[in-house]
């Protein structure tokens, strides 16, 4: 009953009224943030150190961590409306919320999005108060190996994202990890596919691509089509409700996702972006009709929103009892608290617990605002679709643009996105899948970061792969995720 | 407190001069922005230069030393050598700073940025940090010594550190195992992409120890801590948590290493404009919210002026190149 003691005392804290106001504060501007593409947490967080250096510990990471799960929240929103995502963490959200959307089921989509980001929310948070301390274990138990392997199963999901070419998706995904080598290599500092241009040195932003290849490619390709005033009328943003059956089916994504994405938080270095991913593919898997995955099925939006949220909450692990940050995000938090005099790590628990149980209870209460803010706004914001077409794309061209160029103030950069979106119609032209080459994107980077740091470590033994208990089991799962689907095919060509 | 409010009284002198239509010439020297002035941090929110620039800006504006608004921008990209190369196109700007330290010479000596500090305006060194080496808790290792006799035995033992080689950490590693009588290109030293990365694996018994920057590791030590540090390449042990921890010289190991940082400007800025920040940094520094947030930071001061700053400059200069060609990294 210790937790629930604990927990007593963070609501003592979290439910002052000036707290509440914080997170309320937090969580709205962290939506809007959010469904804003380009306008991040990080950049959000970072120009808010200044406002809370003067706040009570407690309270200004309160307020901060409202934006930054707000954000998370938020960003599925442009993801469904306009295939743009807001933060790199809803990117798998457009797989299937964009169809759904397109289908006039827009309103469904973010009701699916709002109630899974608010259950993962809520589900991590509890994870986060009864087994905080006890995962500060798990979470450093993951070395280069154990990353190497991790992201080997990871990219197994090629197979299950690639519809209906195996090849195309290979070729699309191997697309996606040469672009994650451009820049300076870590390893060896070397340059690579920079050509000469200091501004590809730092290789490319993860949104960049995302936006291009799927925002961008997709205005094109309405263009390309004659303005797209054949498809069907847009302006039915659908009911809001979910059928007892609907339910039903995202239930179990929902709950297993949720887990997934919290572990995958505490992992420092994986995080929201990751964990959606490894939701929306295992979710493909286990589905019976994992087949019309990427045509707009609820599962496929239940399952990476919940995922994001729980890594995001997952993600306070690390930092809170270890004290080190485990993504962008929380390095601008972790600088955030060591600028209100508060040093996060093994001690903080017992040396600060205002602030450790203030926030876990201020994410239950900002979990709660969210979805009470959310769902009313859905109507409204689901409107922009009733737009004319013309400047609904207009529309998504500006926001891509601002996103982008909001990021890093750079033109060079919105020649990138161009380059992109014409390289995702290509891709949409001749039948390649977008999804292998963003996940390989992802993944790519710590892949191969991880697999030359092992390496380096062991002295070129491969060994090390094989001879970590965490790093075989994770390779297995690969194998066998990899050849069972395809052994099933096989047999189904055969029969 | 004094200097502030006649800094105030000559803002307000000074209009009123140009009206009654006294000479200027006495005014000529005594330079003042006339608009806001980009604060350039080269890099991301959230870094050693960004939280610099952050905290300069914000106690400037807290204190009311400065007579402008300083403006923090981020200008992220290869390492700085993107800011770098935005800055040296602004020849002679006098609104325009950004906040520096060793990469500034690091980077140019790996080829990997046109411009180095030559190129630009040195304005005044502000603070420092040092470089810390760090082991388990139970890590059997107790000094630098019993550490560096392990890497000679099984020179395959890894040092994580949180940048590239032949960037800061690998510097700060390479230079002790030297002054230590070994062979400096003989340390494994393995890049992370932080130093609270190398720090987790660290703490997973990933690695042997980890070399970072003494601010970034005080969080991690003390009571309850998982790390525990052999030494500190300061010349005299550090306060605030720090105190226990030797340093190189202590342990016979002749080796000090600064992680210095200061502000620099565009080039040929005019010598007026540098006095004038030269003075307000110096102001700055002796205000209670720089010292308050200085503390936090577990920054040291090392104020050095234009001057002091660009010799000390080219000091740094000869002495990384020489270490950066005995590990083999240094580009031709």
């Amino acid at each position: 009953m210790d937790a629930l003691n604990n927990l007593m005392y963070g609501f003592g804290i979290a439910l002052e009224p000036i707290n509440i106001a914080y997170v309320f504060a937090g969580v709205f501007a962290g939506t809007i943030i959010g469904m804003l593409p380009g306008l991040g947490p990080i950049s959000a967080l970072a120009l808010m150190i200044p406002i809370t250096f003067a706040m009570e510990p407690s309270s200004g990471l309160i307020l901060m961590a409202g934006v930054y799960y707000g954000a998370i929240f938020g960003g599925s929103t442009s993801s469904i409306l306009l295939n743009a995502p807001g933060v790199a963490g809803t990117v798998a959200t457009s797989f299937d919320g964009y169809p759904m959307a397109k289908k006039g089921m827009a309103g469904k989509a973010l009701a699916i999005a709002a109630y899974a980001s608010f259950i993962g929310g809520t589900v991590s948070v509890v994870f986060l108060m009864l087994v905080a301390p006890l995962l500060s274990k798990v979470a450093v138990s993951f070395g280069p190996p154990e990353y190497f392997a991790l992201m080997v199963l990871g990219l197994t999901a090629v197979v299950s994202l690639s519809d209906k070419s195996l090849v195309k998706g290979l070729i699309a995904a191997v697309v996606g990890i040469m672009i994650s080598i451009v820049g300076i290599d870590l390893q060896t500092g070397t340059e690579r596919y920079t050509f000469g241009s200091i501004q590809l040195l730092d290789g490319i932003d993860f949104l960049v691509v995302a936006l291009g290849i799927f925002a961008l490619a997709e205005v094109f390709y309405m263009l390309l089509r004659g303005g797209g005033g054949k498809e069907a009328p847009r302006n039915a943003i659908g009911s809001l409700k979910l059928s007892r059956s609907e339910v039903k089916e995202i239930a179990g994504p929902i709950s297993r996702s949720s887990v997934l994405g919290f572990f995958t938080g505490v992992l420092p270095g994986a995080g929201a972006t990751i964990g959606s991913f490894l939701g929306y593919s295992m979710e493909k898997r286990l589905a019976k009709d994992g087949d019309t995955f990427g045509q707009g099925n609820i599962k496929g939006v239940a399952a990476p929103e919940s995922a994001n949220n729980a890594a995001c909450t997952g993600s306070f692990v690390p930092l809170l009892t270890l004290g080190v940050p485990g993504s962008g995000t929380t390095a601008v938090l972790l600088g955030a608290l060591l600028v209100m005099g508060v040093n996060p790590g093994p001690m903080m628990l017992e040396q600060r617990p205002d602030v450790f149980w203030g926030v876990i209870a201020s994410m239950y209460i900002g979990n709660i605002f969210l979805l009470v803010l959310n769902l009313p706004l859905i109507p409204l914001i689901a409107k922009i679709l009733d737009m004319p077409k013309p400047l609904l794309l207009s529309l998504i061209l500006i926001f891509c643009m601002i996103g982008v160029y909001g990021m890093s103030f750079s033109v060079f950069d919105l020649l990138l996105l161009l380059g992109f979106g014409l390289l995702g119609l290509g891709m949409r032209l001749f039948g390649f899948p977008a999804a292998p080459l963003i996940l390989a994107l992802i993944l790519g980077n710590i892949m191969e970061e991880s697999m030359r740091r092992a390496l380096q470590i062991s002295g070129g033994d491969w060994s090390i792969f094989i001879d970590k208990p965490i790093s075989l089991a994770l390779l297995v799962l690969a194998v066998l995720s990899l050849g069972l689907p395809l052994l099933k095919k096989r047999r189904k060509r055969a029969v | 407190m004094k200097t502030l409010s006649l800094k105030r009284l000559s803002v307000l002198a000074l209009p009123l001069a140009a009206l009654s239509g006294l000479g200027t010439a006495a005014h000529a020297q005594e330079w003042t922005p006339t608009r806001s002035i980009e604060f350039i941090a080269p890099a991301n929110p959230g870094g050693g230069w960004d939280t610099l620039v952050r905290t300069v800006s914000r106690v400037l504006q807290e204190e009311n030393l400065a007579e402008q608004n300083f403006a923090a921008i981020n200008v992220p990209g290869g390492g700085g050598a993107v800011a770098w190369a935005q800055v040296a196109r602004d020849s002679g700007n006098p609104h325009k700073l950004f906040a520096t330290s060793p990469p500034i010479i690091l980077v140019p000596l790996a080829g990997a940025s046109r411009y180095d500090h030559s190129d630009f305006t040195p304005v005044a060194r502000l603070i420092t940090d040092y470089s810390i080496v760090l082991v388990a808790a139970d890590s059997e290792y107790q000094s630098i010594n019993d550490l560096f006799d392990a890497l000679k035995e099984n020179p395959r033992l890894s040092i994580g550190g949180g940048s590239a080689p032949g960037s800061m950490d690998h510097i700060a590693i390479a230079g002790v195992a030297a002054a230590a009588g070994m062979d400096a290109a003989s340390v494994n030293y393995v890049p992370f992409s932080g130093g609270g990365d190398a720090m987790t694996n660290l703490m997973g018994g990933h690695i042997e120890a980890v070399v970072t920057g003494a601010g970034e590791a005080v969080g991690q030590l003390g009571e309850g801590s998982q790390l525990r540090a052999l030494g500190v390449s300061s010349p005299e042990r550090l306060g605030g948590g720090l105190e226990d921890v030797p340093t190189y010289q202590e342990q016979g190991v002749d080796y000090t290493f600064d992680i210095w940082r200061g502000v620099m400007g565009a080039p040929d800025m005019p010598e007026e404009a540098v006095a004038y920040y030269e003075e307000l940094f110096a102001e700055m520094l002796e205000t209670d919210g720089w010292e308050r947030a200085r503390d936090q930071l577990g920054w040291i001061d090392a104020y050095q002026n234009s001057e002091e700053f660009g010799a000390f400059l080219d000091e740094q200069q000869e002495q990384f190149s020489g270490v950066l060609r005995e590990l083999g990294l240094i580009a031709q």
